[in-house]
C-alpha cells in the first residue's frame, strides 16, 4: 500500500489544525508587521529627518556685498552628501535655502513655521561679517552646526576677498588635499576594507543564521509538542490502526513544515516587497527624489536560494528527530527535557556560525570548511558562510548530499523509535531504552 | 476461517503480560474478552492489530496473518478515548476515515448518519472537548466503524456510558453483527457480556482461564444454579444440610443456591416438598458468568488490586 495518501492526509490535518488557530494568525501578522517595519526603517528615518529641516531663509544686509553668494554656499554645504553608501540614509539633501528681503518678516515666518531658521548676515564695524541664526530649533542641533560651518566658509571667503585674492585662486586654495589609506602590513595589496559594507555583510550572515535557527528550534519544538499531544489525548492509538508510524511521522513533519513555510514566506515575501517598494514608498511619503529600486547590498537571489535549501533540509533533519523524541514522553512538561540533545546541537551550530561569521572568533578556515560539511551544523554554517563570502560549488554539493543522507538515516531511526515510543506511557526514557527501541522497532 | 490467536506470549521487563493465550473468534459473532484490568486484554488486542510484536505466537484472520490484510479490515476502539480535543467532531471523523482510504464525501455522509443515530447530530460542528464523556465515547465508536471494517476490536466500549447510551451501543453492536461483522470487545462488566456475547474468553494474568460459547463457559464449572422460593423463606438451615448445595444468595424474594457437579438440582425440590413447604418458585439455570469468573479467578476487583501493586509494571511496556 502506498504511503503517500496517508502522509498527505496527516500533513493536511496538521497544517489546517495549526493554520486555523487564532494564535497562528496573530503570530504571523505580528511577524509580518515587524518585518515590514524593519524594512522600512530607512524611509521612516528620512521622513522624520525631513520633517525637522525644511527651509533656511538667508537675509543679507544691504552693506554686506559678500564675495561668494551666501545662498549658493549654504545650499552647497547643507546639501553635501556625507559619504554614506546608502542613498536613503545619506544625510545630505532636504534643505531648501532661499533669500529673503525683510529680516523681521522672516523671523515672524520662523514662528509661524514657514521657515525653520533665518540666517541674518551683517557687516560689523571692524569690517568682519556677523552672522545671527534666528530659530526655534536647538542651538547645537545638526542644522545649527551645518549653518555654523557654512558661515565660517562664507566669512573666510569674504576675508580672502578683502585681502585681494581672486575667486579663482580661492578655488585652488580650497581644493581637497591628496589623501589615501593603506594597510599597515607592507605585503598586503588587496583593497582596504570598507568598514560600512563589511558591516552589512556581517549583519546579513547574522540575520540569515538567526532565521535558520528559529526555523529549526521553533518548528522542531512544534513537531515534538504535536506528537506528545496526540499521545496524551490517545489519538495515537486510533490513527495507528489506520496509518503506519512512518506515515504519521512523515506527515506530521511535512505538515508542520508547511506551516513554517507559510509563515516564512509571508515574512520574507512582505519583507522583500517592502524593500523593493522602498523607493516608491519614499516617493509617496516624501514626494519627489526617486531612488533606485534594489535589494540591500549582498542579498542576492542566489543567497535566498541557499537560505531556502538549507532551511528546508535543516528543518527536516531536526524535525524527524524532534518527532522521535516527542514520541518517547507522554506529557507536555517532559518535552523540553527529551529534546535537549537536539537543542544543544543546534545551539552549537548557531553559535559557531555566529562567531565565525562576524569574525569575533578566529577559526582555522580549513576547520570551518570541514565543520560546515557536518550535517547537523551545515545548515547554520553554510548559510552564514554564503552570507559573508564565497563558497565553492562543490562545497554546496557535498554538504547538501551529506544532509540528504543524514535525513534518510534519521528518518529510518526516528520511524523505529516512533513506532515503539508512541505506545509507551509514563516512563522515563533512557539512552539504553532508546537504543533497544531503535533496534527492535517495537 | 476465523480470527485465531495462537499461543501468544509477551514479556514487558519483569512482567509476563501474556503467557500462552490461544482462542478463536468465529466470523460474524460477538465475542467477549473478559478479565480484570492488567489481565492482558489490551496487550492481546494490540498484538492482534499489529501494534506490538509478540515474543511468541501469532494471530491469523481467515488463515492469513493480520499484516496481510488491508488496514481497512480492522476497526479499533482503544480504552482511553482518543479524539483531537480542539478539532470539530465531523472533521476528525472524516480525517480518521480518510486514513483508511474512504473518500471525504462518503465519510461525511456516513458520519452524519451515524451521529444522527446516536442522537448527537447537533454536535457535528462542535469541538470534541466540548462534548460530555459519554458523547465523546459515541463519537469514538463512530470513528471505529466509519470505514466499515470486517473485524472490530473494542477495549471497554461500555465504560462510563449511562443506561440509555449503553442500549444505543448494544443495538449498534447487534446491527454490525447482523451485517456480518465480527466483534470482539473487552469488558469487566460480566452481565453485559452475558447479554451480548455469542462466545467469551476469560483471561487472568496473561493466562487463558476459559473460552468457548457463552453457554459452554457458563457450564464449564459443572455447577448449576437453583432459585427457590417457598413458604418458609428465611429458614435456611435445612437447605444447608443438603450435600453439594451451597446458599450463594439468600434473598427476600427467593434464595439462590449452587448445586455441585455431583448432585441433581431435583434433590433440592424434593427436599423442599419433604420439608413441608409450599414451593412458589423453582428454577434451574446455568451459573452466571460472574459466578464462573469468581469461582475460576476470584473477584474481578480483587484481581485488579493485586496487579496494580506489581512493582515491575514501571520497567517496560505499556501501562497495562
Amino acid at each position: 500500500m502506498s504511503d503517500l495518501p496517508n502522509i498527505v492526509n496527516v500533513a493536511r490535518r496538521e497544517f489546517l489544525a495549526r493554520v486555523r488557530t487564532r494564535t497562528f494568525l496573530f503570530a504571523t501578522l505580528f511577524l509580518v508587521i515587524g518585518v515590514v517595519a524593519i524594512a522600512l526603517v530607512p524611509v521612516i528615518i528620512r521622513a522624520i529627518d525631513r520633517g525637522e529641516e525644511p527651509t533656511v531663509a538667508v537675509w543679507t544686509a544691504d552693506d554686506v556685498d559678500p564675495a561668494a553668494d551666501p545662498v549658493l554656499t549654504l545650499d552647497a554645504l547643507l546639501n553635501a552628501p556625507t559619504g554614506a553608501q546608502d542613498p536613503v540614509t545619506a544625510t545630505g539633501g532636504g534643505f531648501e535655502v532661499l533669500s529673503v528681503d525683510e529680516v523681521d518678516a522672516a523671523r515672524a515666518g520662523v514662528d509661524d513655521g514657514d521657515y525653520s531658521a533665518v540666517l541674518a548676515i551683517e557687516r560689523a564695524a571692524d569690517g568682519e561679517l556677523a552672522f545671527t541664526l534666528y530659530t526655534n530649533a536647538a542651538a547645537t542641533g545638526r542644522m545649527a552646526q551645518l549653518v555654523r560651518q557654512a558661515s565660517t566658509a562664507i566669512a573666510v571667503a569674504d576675508r580672502l576677498d578683502r585681502l585681494g585674492l581672486e575667486p579663482t585662486d580661492q578655488a585652488a586654495l580650497f581644493a581637497p588635499a591628496e589623501y589615501s589609506v593603506a594597510w599597515a602590513d607592507p605585503e598586503r595589496t588587496d583593497p582596504t576594507t570598507d568598514e560600512v559594507t563589511q558591516g552589512t555583510d556581517y549583519m546579513l550572515g547574522y540575520g540569515l543564521t538567526i532565521l535558520i535557527f528559529m526555523m529549526i528550534i521553533l518548528y522542531g519544538n512544534w513537531v515534538a509538542m504535536s506528537v506528545v499531544e496526540e499521545k496524551s489525548s490517545r489519538v495515537m492509538e486510533v490513527i495507528l490502526n489506520a496509518a503506519t508510524p512512518f506515515q504519521l511521522l512523515t506527515g506530521k513533519v511535512l505538515g508542520v513544515g508547511s506551516v513554517a513555510g507559510v509563515q516564512y514566506l509571508a515574512m520574507l515575501g512582505t519583507g522583500l516587497v517592502a524593500i523593493l517598494l522602498q523607493g516608491r514608498l519614499a516617493d509617496l511619503i516624501l514626494g519627489g527624489g526617486g531612488m533606485a529600486v534594489e535589494l540591500p547590498e549582498g542579498l542576492t537571489v542566489g543567497l535566498l536560494l541557499v537560505l531556502v535549501v538549507y532551511g528546508v533540509l535543516g528543518f527536516l533533519l531536526y524535525a524527524v528527530l524532534y518527532a522521535a523524541a516527542g514520541s518517547l514522553v507522554s506529557r507536555q512538561e517532559d518535552v523540553n527535557q527529551v529534546v535537549t540533545p537536539m537543542s544543544l546541537i543546534s545551539v552549537a551550530g548557531y553559535l559557531i556560525a555566529l562567531y565565525t561569521g562576524t569574525g569575533l572568533l578566529e577559526i582555522d578556515p580549513t576547520l570551518l570548511v570541514v565543520l560546515s560539511m557536518v550535517p547537523f551544523l551545515s545548515p547554520f554554517l553554510m548559510v552564514s558562510r554564503a552570507g559573508s563570502g564565497d563558497v565553492a560549488i562543490w562545497e554546496y554539493a557535498l554538504s547538501i548530499s551529506l544532509l540528504v543522507v543524514a535525513i534518510t538515516i534519521a528518518l529510518w531511526i526516528a520511524a523505529r523509535i516512533y513506532a515503539a515510543g508512541v505506545l509507551l506511557y509514563g516512563q522515563r526514557p533512557s539512552v539504553r531504552m532508546i537504543w533497544r527501541l531503535a533496534r527492535q522497532g517495537m | 476461517m476465523s480470527l485465531d490467536i495462537f499461543d501468544l506470549r509477551k514479556r514487558f521487563g519483569d512482567v509476563q503480560a501474556l503467557d500462552g493465550i490461544s482462542f478463536s473468534v468465529t466470523p460474524g459473532e460477538v465475542f467477549g474478552f473478559l478479565g480484570a484490568n492488567g489481565a492482558g486484554k489490551t496487550t492481546t488486542m494490540r498484538i492482534a492489530l499489529g501494534f506490538l510484536r509478540p515474543d511468541e505466537g501469532r494471530v491469523v484472520w481467515r488463515d492469513r496473518p493480520v499484516h496481510d490484510w488491508h488496514r481497512r479490515t480492522w476497526g479499533y476502539m482503544p480504552e482511553e478515548r482518543g479524539l483531537y480535543p480542539r478539532m470539530e467532531v465531523l472533521e476528525q471523523l472524516v480525517f480518521y476515515a480518510s486514513l483508511y482510504g474512504v473518500s471525504r464525501s462518503q465519510a461525511r455522509r456516513d458520519a452524519l448518519d451515524w451521529l444522527a443515530r446516536f442522537r448527537i447530530r447537533d454536535y457535528a460542528d462542535r469541538r470534541a472537548d466540548s462534548l460530555s464523556k459519554g458523547n465523546q465515547q459515541k463519537v469514538q465508536f463512530v470513528a471505529t466503524i466509519l470505514h466499515d471494517p470486517d473485524v472490530l476490536l473494542m477495549d471497554e466500549p461500555f465504560a462510563g456510558l449511562d443506561p440509555v447510551n449503553v442500549a444505543l451501543l448494544k443495538a449498534a453492536f447487534l446491527e454490525m453483527r447482523d451485517r456480518g461483522k465480527t466483534l470482539l470487545f473487552s469488558t469487566h462488566q460480566l452481565d453485559q457480556a452475558e447479554e451480548l456475547c455469542d462466545s467469551v474468553a476469560i483471561i487472568d494474568r496473561g493466562r487463558l482461564i476459559a473460552s468457548g460459547t457463552t453457554r459452554e463457559v457458563k457450564r464449564s464449572t459443572g455447577h448449576q444454579t437453583v432459585r427457590l422460593a417457598t413458604s418458609s423463606d428465611g429458614d435456611l438451615e435445612w437447605l444447608r444440610a443438603l450435600p453439594e448445595v451451597q446458599v450463594t444468595r439468600p434473598g427476600r424474594d427467593y434464595t439462590e443456591l449452587r448445586v455441585g457437579a455431583g448432585s441433581d438440582p431435583q434433590v433440592v425440590l424434593r427436599a423442599a416438598l419433604e420439608h413441608g413447604d409450599d414451593v412458589y418458585r423453582f428454577e434451574v439455570a446455568d451459573p452466571s458468568l460472574e459466578e464462573v469468573f469468581v469461582e475460576r479467578v476470584g473477584a474481578i476487583d480483587r484481581a485488579e488490586e493485586t496487579l496494580a501493586a506489581s512493582p515491575a509494571q514501571a520497567s517496560g511496556g505499556p501501562d497495562r
